[in-house]
């Protein structure tokens, strides 16, 4: 089993992780440089970590676990209003992040109020392609009650925030309601705020192993790192994307960030070493998300084979 | 501790968390745009079910209008006067109102900090800026910012003592705004 792990380290052999890497059949699913530091979020072989551990134990780097590497979080505020930003949303964001997941924040258009509240197709859209969302909401029982009717139609798991204290059963659609972190004009810095920062991390976590769970019992044909690996290698121009993740993970696929009309071809002709092409087992169709390509791996029941 | 001698929430229904948020939230807010220490009392009175939001509040005396004399030392020299200048903050200010009164002929600025007047009347006594109306503006900013923001229909009562603030979704009838009023009458008096 791949086991998602994060490397800190220094720059100076940090290409010697990466060759280890590759050399245990695992994946490198992103790196950021940030001066004489670099962080790589990388996928391997759970019996060979050990191996991994001595040789960044050589280089004085550390390697932490980081449950939610190969995901994408969608965190949803009612608008990008000042109300809203930047402290509860920017702190949550911040946080998924250090904790592997890829985090895309979103304001709604019209999500305000309480009986005004609204989402459109598009807005749903877009958030159904993430693996999970956070709704942010406020300090008002009776508004975070009412606002249920923004994340009802919404497929991936929703983990829900607010204020106060909620029974989970009075929010039916949501997946886990997280309390005690509402509206709040302030960056979280106290002990009490970081530890719900880490209840919603475990919570978009257990919300994570769910979808982990469906796709077992029906896998897919092939897993998202080894598809992002084929296109990263046989789409070159991926590379010079300006995204920061040229090639963002999912549970389900993989986004690549090109244009649609332009390289759909290039992308569904992906050819992996057991002579099929990424087009015979994923569907490929153009994303909400500016004009990027989703691929959507088919799972072994419609192809009738694993690899 | 408050810095203001009163400040109460009431917010109706079941929602003592979203009060006891709501004080923090007005404070962080006020102590954010440095209002907090012009406000005496406050009172807020929320209704969820309506759903409104209403802020009333009386303010500390009134803050005396910027003259000349206090952003800078006036001197009278040959030919005019000169100021030296200490409180760069309204400097774009002084000139405005300087350039208003003299012309832009006869003010001159050798240096950042000196400006020099070609006229024999004594600039000290002009009004520079009106720092209450300012503190009115940024008061008014403040409010918006704490009222939910869904709560688009607002209405702003201001004058030189208080400001009654109200904000809800739907459209404020006017006896929506004599009940809130009556609301805050009986906070303050209870």
């Amino acid at each position: 089993m791949l086991e998602p792990v994060m490397f800190t380290g220094g720059l100076y052999k940090h290409d010697l992780v990466v060759e280890l890497v590759e050399d245990l059949g695992g994946y490198v699913l992103q790196k950021n440089v940030t001066q004489s530091e670099v962080i790589l979020l990388i996928l391997i072989p759970s019996e060979d970590k050990s191996v991994l551990e001595a040789l960044i134990k050589e280089l004085r780097g550390e390697l932490v676990r980081a449950p939610l590497a190969g995901t994408e979080v969608a965190v949803v505020t009612p608008t990008l209003a000042i109300h809203h930003l930047p402290h509860t949303a920017c702190d949550i964001a911040e946080y998924l992040r250090r904790h592997g997941s890829k985090t895309n924040m979103m304001g709604l258009a019209r999500g305000v109020g309480r009986e005004i509240a609204q989402i459109n197709e598009y807005e749903t859209a877009l958030i159904n392609e993430h693996d999970a969302a956070v709704f942010i909401f406020g300090n008002f029982r009776e508004c975070i009650r009412k606002k249920e009717s923004l994340y009802r139609n919404i497929t991936v798991p929703v983990v829900v925030t607010g204020g106060p204290e909620m029974a989970k059963s009075e929010l039916p659609y949501a997946f886990e309601y997280v309390p005690s972190i509402g509206r709040v004009a302030h960056r979280a810095r106290k002990a009490t705020e970081i530890g719900t920062l880490d209840h919603i991390v475990e919570s978009v976590g257990r919300a994570l192993d769910k979808t982990r769970a469906d796709i077992t019992k029906d896998p897919l044909t092939t897993s998202p790192p080894r598809v992002m690996d084929a296109v990263r290698e046989q789409v070159p121009d991926a590379e010079y994307s300006y995204s920061p993740l040229p090639i963002a993970l999912n549970l389900g696929g993989v986004r690549v960030k090109l244009p649609y009309e332009r390289y759909k071809d290039a992308v569904k002709a992906v050819t992996f070493d057991e002579g099929v092409t990424l087009g015979e087992i994923a569907t490929i169709r153009p994303s909400h998300m500016k004009d990027y390509i989703l691929v959507r791996i088919l799972p072994a029941s419609e192809t009738g084979y694993v690899f | 501790m408050d810095p203001m001698e009163v400040f109460k929430i009431v917010v109706t229904g079941q929602e003592d968390f979203g009060a006891k948020k709501y004080r923090e939230l007005i404070m962080d807010i006020l102590q954010d745009l440095g209002l907090i220490r012009s406000i005496g009392r406050l009172y807020v009175y929320v209704d969820i079910m309506e759903p409104m939001f209403a802020i009333y509040g009386l303010l500390r005396t009134g803050i005396p209008p910027l003259t000349v004399r206090d952003v800078g030392d006036v001197l009278k020299t040959e030919g005019g006067y000169q100021v030296k200048i200490n409180d760069e903050e309204h400097m774009s200010d002084l000139l405005k109102i300087l350039w208003g009164r003299y012309g832009r002929e006869r003010v001159e600025q050798p240096a950042r900090d000196i400006v020099i007047i070609a006229s024999d009347t004594d600039p000290s006594g002009l009004t520079v800026a009106d720092l209450e109306m300012e503190f009115l503006q940024d008061l008014t900013d403040g409010l918006v910012r704490v009222a939910p923001e869904g709560f688009r229909n607002r209405r702003n009562e201001m004058n030189k003592d208080s400001f009654f603030f109200i904000a809800a979704e739907e459209t404020l009838t006017p006896e929506l705004i004599a009940k809130t009023k009556e609301k805050i009458r009986e906070m303050q008096n209870a």
